[in-house]
C-alpha cells in the first residue's frame, strides 16, 4: 500500500476538514439535480432526450428565478424541477418572451414539479421557478429539460 | 452561478446515492405525473420586473434539438452535410476549442445520417482535440461510449453521449480555469450547427424551417460572453475577433419574424466562411 496516502500532515488534515465542511453544500445541490433527473424518468420512457446541461441554485421561500431557454417550434419539451428538501413545495411554469403562459401541461407534487411546452413559435422562453413553501431558509433546486 | 456546479463531472456524492431511493423517487414521480394537479399560474407575467440577478443565462441548445425539427419538416440529406475533413489542429488553444465544438456538432449530423463509422471517427477526433486542451481524461469514457453506442446504432444514446461529451469538456475546462475557452466550444458547435441548418433550409426553403433561426437571446448571450472575456489575449485572437464579427453580422438577420431565403443564404455564407477559418491550417 502506498504510504503517501496514509500520512497525516497538518495540511492534509486541513484539506480534509475543508472538504468535509463543503461536502454537504455540494451534495445538496447535486441531490436536487439527481431528483430532477429522476423526475424526468417518465418522459425519457416517452422518447424525450434529457439534456446534460442543467440549472440550479438556492432560493428563499416565495423567491423566483427566471430561467432562459431557446426553444424550437416543432419540438415538445418537458421542464422538470426538484429539490432535495423534504416538505418543500416548488413549482415551475413556462412563459414566452411576451410574458404569456406558454405551457400545455403542468403538475406539482411537493418537492417535484414539471411543465410541458409545445412552442407555437421558435424563440426565447422563460421557465419561472418558485419555492412556494420550505422548512429551510434557503432551498436548493435544480431544473433539467428534455426534448423530442 | 450555480449552473457551473451542475455541469461537468458531478461531485462524488452522486456516486454514493443508493439505488433504492432512486427507485422510490421514480415511482413517486410516476405517481405525481398521474395524480398531481398544479395550482393555476397567472396567464401573463411582467418579465421586466425580474431583476437581472434573478434571470439565469440561456442554455445553449445542442444541434439535435434543431436537427430533429428539420427531420419532421422534410427529408434532409444529412450525409451530404458531413465533411470528409474535420479540420486541422493548429496548436492554438482558441482554435482547438472552436474546432472541438464543430466536430461535436458533426457528431450530431452523423447521428442524423445514421452513419456509425463517421460517428466512431468523430468520437476519436474528440479525444485527440480534447488532448490538445488538456481535457482528454474527461472525455475518454464518453469517447468509448460514443463508439459503443454508434456500433449498436442506438442513436438516441449517441445524442446523449455527444451532449455529455460537450458538458464534460466544458466542465473540465472550467475546473482548469479555462471557462472562457470553454465557451468557445459551445460557440463552435453553434456555428457549425447553424451552417448546416441554413444549408438544409436554403436548399428547400420553407418559412417554418427558416423560423428555426429565430435565436436572438442566444446570439446576445454569445456576444456577451466574448465582450466580457477577461483574457485580453483571447479576446484579441484572430478567430475570436472573426466569431464576434459573425455574431454582429448575423444579428440583424436572426430575430426577425420572417426570415427570407436570401437571408438564410446570407447566414449560410457567413457561417461557412467562419467554419472554414476555424478548420483551416492558416490560423
Amino acid at each position: 500500500m502506498n504510504r503517501r496516502f496514509l500520512s497525516l500532515s497538518p495540511v492534509r488534515v486541513l484539506v480534509a476538514l475543508a472538504v468535509l465542511c463543503l461536502t454537504p453544500l455540494y451534495a445538496t445541490v447535486d441531490d436536487a439535480l439527481s431528483f430532477a433527473h429522476e423526475c424526468a424518468v417518465p418522459y425519457v420512457k416517452q422518447g424525450f432526450t434529457i439534456r446534460e446541461d442543467a440549472w440550479g441554485g438556492d432560493l428563499g421561500v416565495k423567491d423566483q428565478k427566471a430561467v432562459t431557454a431557446q426553444l424550437f417550434k416543432g419540438n415538445e419539451y418537458w421542464f422538470c424541477m426538484a429539490t432535495d428538501v423534504k416538505g418543500a413545495v416548488i413549482n415551475v411554469h413556462i412563459y414566452d418572451s411576451q410574458g404569456r403562459l406558454a405551457e400545455s401541461e403542468a403538475w406539482q407534487k411537493g418537492r417535484f414539479a414539471a411543465a410541458k411546452v409545445v412552442p407555437r413559435a421558435t424563440g426565447t422562453y422563460y421557465a419561472i421557478v418558485t419555492i412556494e413553501k420550505s422548512p429551510q431558509e434557503r432551498t436548493h433546486w435544480a431544473l433539467v429539460y428534455g426534448y423530442r | 452561478m450555480m449552473r457551473a456546479l451542475l455541469t461537468g463531472n458531478g461531485p462524488s456524492a452522486k456516486l454514493i446515492f443508493p439505488m433504492l431511493p432512486r427507485l422510490i423517487t421514480t415511482a413517486l414521480c410516476g405517481f405525481a405525473v398521474a395524480n398531481a394537479v398544479a395550482e393555476q399560474p397567472p396567464a401573463t407575467i411582467d418579465l421586466s420586473k425580474f431583476p437581472a440577478a434573478a434571470v439565469e443565462d440561456v442554455v445553449v441548445p445542442v444541434p439535435s434539438e434543431i436537427f430533429i425539427v428539420l427531420d419532421k419538416l422534410g427529408t434532409p440529406n444529412w450525409k451530404g452535410e458531413l465533411r470528409d475533413h474535420l479540420g486541422t489542429n493548429t496548436g492554438n488553444r482558441a482554435q482547438i476549442a472552436l474546432l472541438l465544438g464543430t466536430v461535436i456538432a458533426d457528431g450530431f449530423i452523423a447521428v442524423e445520417a445514421e452513419d456509425s463509422e463517421k460517428v466512431k471517427q468523430i468520437g476519436q477526433e474528440v479525444l485527440v482535440l480534447a488532448d490538445g486542451i488538456n481535457v482528454r481524461k474527461a472525455v475518454i469514457a464518453r469517447s468509448k461510449s460514443i463508439t459503443d453506442k454508434a456500433e449498436a446504432k442506438d442513436w438516441r444514446a449517441v445524442r446523449s453521449e455527444l451532449d455529455g461529451a460537450l458538458q464534460d469538456v466544458r466542465g473540465a475546462m472550467q475546473e482548469l480555469g479555462d471557462d472562457e475557452l470553454a465557451q468557445l466550444v459551445s460557440l463552435g458547435g453553434w456555428i457549425r450547427g447553424t451552417q448546416v441548418l441554413t444549408s438544409i433550409v436554403g436548399q428547400n426553403y420553407s418559412p417554418a424551417g427558416a423560423e428555426l433561426l429565430n435565436q436572438p437571446e442566444l446570439l446576445n448571450y454569445f456576444a456577451r460572453r466574448i465582450d466580457e472575456m477577461r483574457s485580453r489575449n483571447l479576446k484579441k485572437e484572430e478567430l475570436v475577433v472573426k466569431v464576434r464579427k459573425l455574431l454582429r453580422d448575423i444579428k440583424p438577420i436572426i430575430g426577425k419574424d420572417t426570415i427570407t431565403v436570401e437571408n438564410v443564404q446570407k447566414v449560410n455564407k457567413l457561417t461557412t466562411d467562419t467554419v472554414t477559418a476555424i478548420t483551416s491550417e492558416d490560423q
